[in-house]
């Protein structure tokens, strides 16, 4: 095991792949010369050059363009959008095109690219630099949707990813690129799909994702430690493929789920958790479905704002103490 | 106009016997009333001069009208109660509504609650809720059925307060007894009957089996797993005994899951199940019953010990007693009580001819539940079960 940080691991995973496999090529704003704007491909240039990772012109059709074409020709392409934000701009490619060749082709065309950006809010960038998309990128049939919250994570999911034969959208949590853990040295693939239980617990289930997981986390130990609460938390890791085996069980086992959701309430990926969870096990619940959500709004610049907006530990804390009793 | 049966609602006043004016004594036919199942005379419920005839001979009345008045002579407040305790006022009876945990929509309850609460029999009052409001968990539930309390409420240990009392508190067996009993009374007509067996035959494959058995089997063969098997095998014949009242349906079962009420040695009664009981000979019923009994003592009973039972049998002989009125184990429709079999002078026949002989007897007692069946049902039964247990030659079930 090595310590790295949350944007070296990312660094780490491409590195890892492209040694592998001579077909995985880079492309991205900045990715190459200056290493991203968020550092997370430092050194990647040096040592493979720049016919396999570029930087490109500030335009995201032509990334994600240029990515699913060399998808088509043979190559396992990982492009980078530098805010999740701008997905926006390439919705026609990735959600028409991307996400259906494969099925439009009878399956004689497969698309095995990763698009990899930083996602999420917390870090002051105000509403067009700081949205949580990844409920955008799961409602879309074809699209495989990942959101790591730990370094180790990012290292095993984005190296799954890489060789996954379908489009996959890589979400990295910007807030989160600094955080440090523990990495496994040497090859390291993860598995699409599989949600971890990172804390046990028998008196509430937490679903958490990216971001929200070490704040479900430290809210777990005070619900533990002044309420006698144990938490379940769950990193779900993955919204698509949805680790519904583990969430199912988990859920009807401790009877009682909340959700913790970056994304703005409506339609939020807790939101077809929710509905699943009370298709499949409503028998099993023991009080409603909880949802803690950043709402409804677009997201504040400014530091109180934005910190009042997200889910905070505190809001954990106070909602499952008020739904729990 | 009187409520003649549950279903009716309105009755015909066909004749009377005294016009306005007249003396009428108590208890003295007053007049007649017909509905479309029954004709029947009413008496005058109090004397005194009948003073006012409100309906006439041929009307038909709801139910609770007042149909006369009866001047008693006391104050004028009370001169219309003799016609009022007449034609009580009493509605039809509403149909009553299985209170399953899940109709009650004044209660919170959660689907793992009300799933629970539904697999375990349970009705929510009998938890103790300790969510907001007093609201029932899953948790509670759970506590309820292992038999402990959710909260950790201190439990109090008998103390002698020192004024020569001495203060025990229920344990959770005794409260769950205590509520099991209470909602059984509330919830079923209970009615006793009894018959008395004479036990000649049972004796005689039990002197048969004699110490050999107890050597072989560890334990001695009672009474009871011949009466338990001619439960079983009168049951074949009677099968609304082996039943539950579930809402205002007899739901009769195919197999006998028999439960034998077990005492803990005066430290609490749990009434484990033997399965499908009819499908066993005698001598697997005394193993079977030895064992549910033994693993009850030892407090080596699991849940499925005590899920599904459709009869139970409560063994209260060995302390002599002549008859037990067993009270019914929900929601099942009949319990039965063995009591002391003891030996007796009784009238016997032989050739021809009235002797007194000397014979083992004992009461077997049924109670009921009145909703479900009648009286000529279960006494049947009884009888059935009396000639299995007096005529078979049980001699051959033993080894």
């Amino acid at each position: 095991m090595a310590e790295l940080t949350y944007r070296e691991a990312v660094a780490a995973a491409i590195a890892q792949e492209m040694r592998r496999d001579e077909n995985v090529v880079f492309l991205g704003e900045d990715v190459a010369d200056a290493g991203g704007v968020f550092k997370t491909t430092v050194g990647l240039l040096d040592e493979f050059g720049p016919l396999r990772v570029r930087d490109t012109p500030i335009s995201e059709q032509a990334i994600v363009g240029a990515a699913m074409g060399a998808a088509m020709t043979g190559l396992r392409p990982i492009a980078e959008i530098m805010f999740s934000d701008f997905f926006a701009v390439c919705w026609d490619i990735i959600t028409n095109q991307i996400a259906k060749s494969r099925y439009m082709t009878n399956g004689q065309v497969a698309l095995p690219l990763v698009i990899r950006t930083a996602n999420g809010g917390g870090v002051r960038f105000g509403a067009q630099h700081s949205q949580s998309l990844e409920n955008w990128a799961m409602m879309v049939p074809g699209l495989k949707v990942v959101a790591p919250s730990t370094p180790a994570d990012i290292k095993g999911l984005l190296a799954a990813a890489i060789r996954d034969p379908d489009p996959v959208i890589f979400f990295e949590q910007k807030s989160l690129y600094g955080n440090k853990g523990e990495v496994p040295e040497g090859e390291h693939v993860d598995e699409l799909g599989i949600a971890k239980i990172v804390r046990p617990g028998d008196d509430v289930t937490i679903l958490a994702l990216a971001a929200m997981v070490p704040r479900a986390l430290e809210a777990a130990e005070i619900l533990a430690a002044e309420d006698g609460i144990g938490a379940n938390v769950i990193d779900v890791r993955s919204l698509v493929p949805l680790d519904t085996k583990t969430i199912l069980a988990e859920v009807s086992r401790t009877g009682r789920v909340v959700t913790v959701e970056e994304n703005p309430r409506l339609c939020g990926w807790g939101a077809e958790l929710s509905s699943i969870i009370s298709e499949e096990c409503f028998y099993d619940l023991d009080m409603p479905i909880v949802r803690i959500t950043t709402p409804h709004v677009p997201l504040p610049a400014a530091d109180d704002l934005e910190d009042h907006a997200i889910p905070s530990v505190s809001r954990i804390v106070e909602t499952i103490r008020r739904e729990v009793d | 106009m009187p409520q003649l049966g549950e279903t009716v609602s309105e009755g015909t006043l066909t004749i009377w016997h005294k016009s306005v004016g007249d003396e009428v004594t108590a208890n003295e036919v007053l007049f007649e009333i017909g509905t479309d199942k029954v004709e029947m005379e009413v008496p005058a419920p109090t004397s005194g001069v009948l003073k006012e005839i409100r309906v006439d001979a041929g009307e038909t009345v709801g139910v609770g009208t007042i149909l006369a008045v009866i001047d008693d002579g006391s104050a004028p407040a009370a001169a219309e109660t003799p016609a009022a305790k007449v034609a009580p006022a009493a509605a039809p009876a509403q149909p009553q509504r299985q209170s399953a945990p899940s109709r009650d929509k004044s209660l919170k309850l959660s689907p793992v609650v009300r799933k629970l609460l539904a697999e375990n029999n349970l009705q929510p009052g009998q938890i103790t809720g300790t969510g907001r409001d007093g609201r029932i968990k899953r948790g509670d539930v759970l506590a309820f059925l292992k038999g402990t309390p959710a909260a950790p409420a201190a439990r109090p240990t008998p103390a002698s307060s020192g004024d020569g009392r001495t203060v025990v508190p229920f344990n959770r067996r005794r409260q769950m007894t205590a509520e099991h009993m209470v909602r059984s009374k509330a919830t079923s007509a209970h009615v006793l009957q009894a018959v008395e067996v004479d036990f000649s035959n049972v004796d005689a494959a039990r002197k048969r089996a004699g110490s050999k058995w107890k050597a072989k089997e560890g334990f001695s063969l009672s009474y009871l797993p011949f009466i338990a098997k001619a439960v079983c095998d009168a049951i074949a014949e009677f099968p609304k005994i082996n039943a539950h009242v579930e809402g205002e349906n007899l739901v009769a079962f195919d197999a006998v899951n028999l439960a034998i009420a077990v005492d803990l040695d005066f430290e609490g009664l749990v009434a484990p199940v033997v399965r499908d009981a009819g499908s066993m000979a005698v001598v697997d019923l005394a193993r079977a019953i030895n064992d549910i009994a033994a693993r009850a003592r030892r407090d080596a009973l699991g849940p499925d010990d005590f899920q599904g039972a459709t009869y139970t049998i409560s063994n209260n002989g060995t302390f002599g007693t002549l008859i037990t009125a067993p009270i019914i184990n929900q929601p099942q429709v009949a319990i039965l009580s063995t009591d002391a079999v003891i030996k007796k002078p009784v009238a016997v026949v032989v050739d021809g001819t009235d002797a007194v002989a000397v014979r083992p007897v004992g009461v077997l007692a049924q109670s009921f539940d009145h909703r479900a069946i009648d009286g000529a049902y279960s006494a049947a039964f009884l009888r059935r079960l009396k000639d299995i247990i007096e005529t078979r030659e049980w001699a051959a079930a033993v080894p």
